[in-house]
């Protein structure tokens, strides 16, 4: 015998909209691109150095929006994102796939009007980069996808220097290779306490594909670069003794924790506290990184 | 088992789905009233009134 069932769908809720920007990631974003648009010569209207912001924040909430479209599925089998608004049945593909090109679309079209083609351009770039390369082409297929992966959440403070100069120059590059060189150690600190969530998934990080051991040296190995990215600022006369020092006291912290993870052998996710340590501090090291940056930029003449 | 979507609502059903829509119009309109804001000022700085 079949019976039918009546399934009330509700419309989505704005707070589901708000959930699929990925907001924790956006705050991330936001500064980094405010640190780099604060650290530009020149000058900008501060109206339109906000809409910079804001047509920032838009195209990282519209990566998201289009990266949890694409990966509803991986996302239902994680623990960690199993209650987003597309695996928890709270919204409708079709919504969340219309939000992000909307979103995507907007924040483009309004950072070229008000603010200068250039950002514009790199912004698509950015937020195509992030939604197809990374999304649908790197994540699923290799584990180098972080790696690669890394340079989308790396255009914001390039895309907020940009917005002020109009142009490209070897400083904004710089900020943006420190994110890129930040990006694996902070990522696999994660997947390796996380790994059990990213095999259910199928994904092929690197601690599931390579082994733990593999990811540890490959977090050491990968902090020594972007020391030198972080500390190079200085060497190139584009900042103070003070944001030199400051880089050097950070990035020795971090090359410690990533030290300890590198000695650590658990294989137990509650025995992985030197990584749980280093992703926690991977988080306040950019944002103090970043920060320093700014101040010294604008303080110090 | 099928399971399809309800076409006739209960009372209750329905305000809950009224007030969902009801909230997303309060949101779309404060975001509108906002961005129609932001447009304006921009406008100004871009014809030099700020200058």
């Amino acid at each position: 015998m079949t019976t039918t069932t009546h399934t009330l769908i509700l419309p989505a809720d704005w707070r589901d909209f708000w959930a699929l920007t990925k907001p924790r990631v956006m705050s991330l974003v936001v500064f980094t691109a405010l640190c780099g648009l604060l650290a530009a010569p020149g000058t900008i209207h501060p109206l339109i150095g906000f809409t910079a912001i804001l047509c920032i924040a838009l195209g990282a909430g519209a990566s998201g929006a289009l990266n949890q479209y694409y990966e509803a599925d991986i996302d239902a089998k994680m623990v960690r994102t199993s209650k987003r608004p597309l695996p928890d049945g709270r919204m409708e593909h079709k919504a969340a796939l219309h939000f992000g090109v909307g979103l995507a679309a907007f924040s483009v079209v309004i950072m070229g009007l008000a603010v200068n083609w250039l950002s514009a351009g790199i912004l698509a770039f950015s937020i195509f980069f992030y939604a197809v390369v990374y999304t649908i082409w790197l994540k699923r297929f290799t584990p180098q996808n972080i790696v690669i992966g890394g340079a989308a959440g790396a255009f914001p403070p390039l895309i907020g220097w940009v917005s002020v100069t109009g142009d490209v120059t070897a400083i904004p590059l710089l900020l943006f290779a420190i994110i890129f060189l930040w990006t694996p150690p902070h990522f696999w600190a994660l997947a390796l306490f996380m790994k059990s969530d990213y095999g259910a998934a199928g994904i092929p990080m690197l601690p599931v594909v390579a082994g733990q051991k593999t990811t540890r040296n490959q977090i050491f190995l990968y902090s020594f670069p972007m020391t030198v990215a972080a500390i190079t600022p200085y060497f190139m006369g584009a900042t103070s003794i003070y944001y030199g020092g400051i880089a050097a006291v950070l990035s020795s912290v971090f090359l410690l924790f990533a030290f300890a993870v590198w000695r650590n052998t658990a294989t137990e996710v509650e025995h992985m506290l030197p990584e749980k340590r280093l992703f926690k501090y991977s988080i306040l090291y950019l944002f103090l990184l970043f920060a320093a940056f700014a101040a010294d930029r604008m303080m110090v003449p | 088992m099928t399971d399809t979507e309800k076409t006739r609502y209960s009372k209750t059903e329905t305000r809950q789905i009224r007030a969902r829509q009801a909230a997303r119009a309060r949101m779309t309109a404060i975001f509108l009233l906002l961005l129609c804001a932001l447009f304006f000022g921009i406008t100004l700085v871009k014809v030099g009134y700020w200058e």
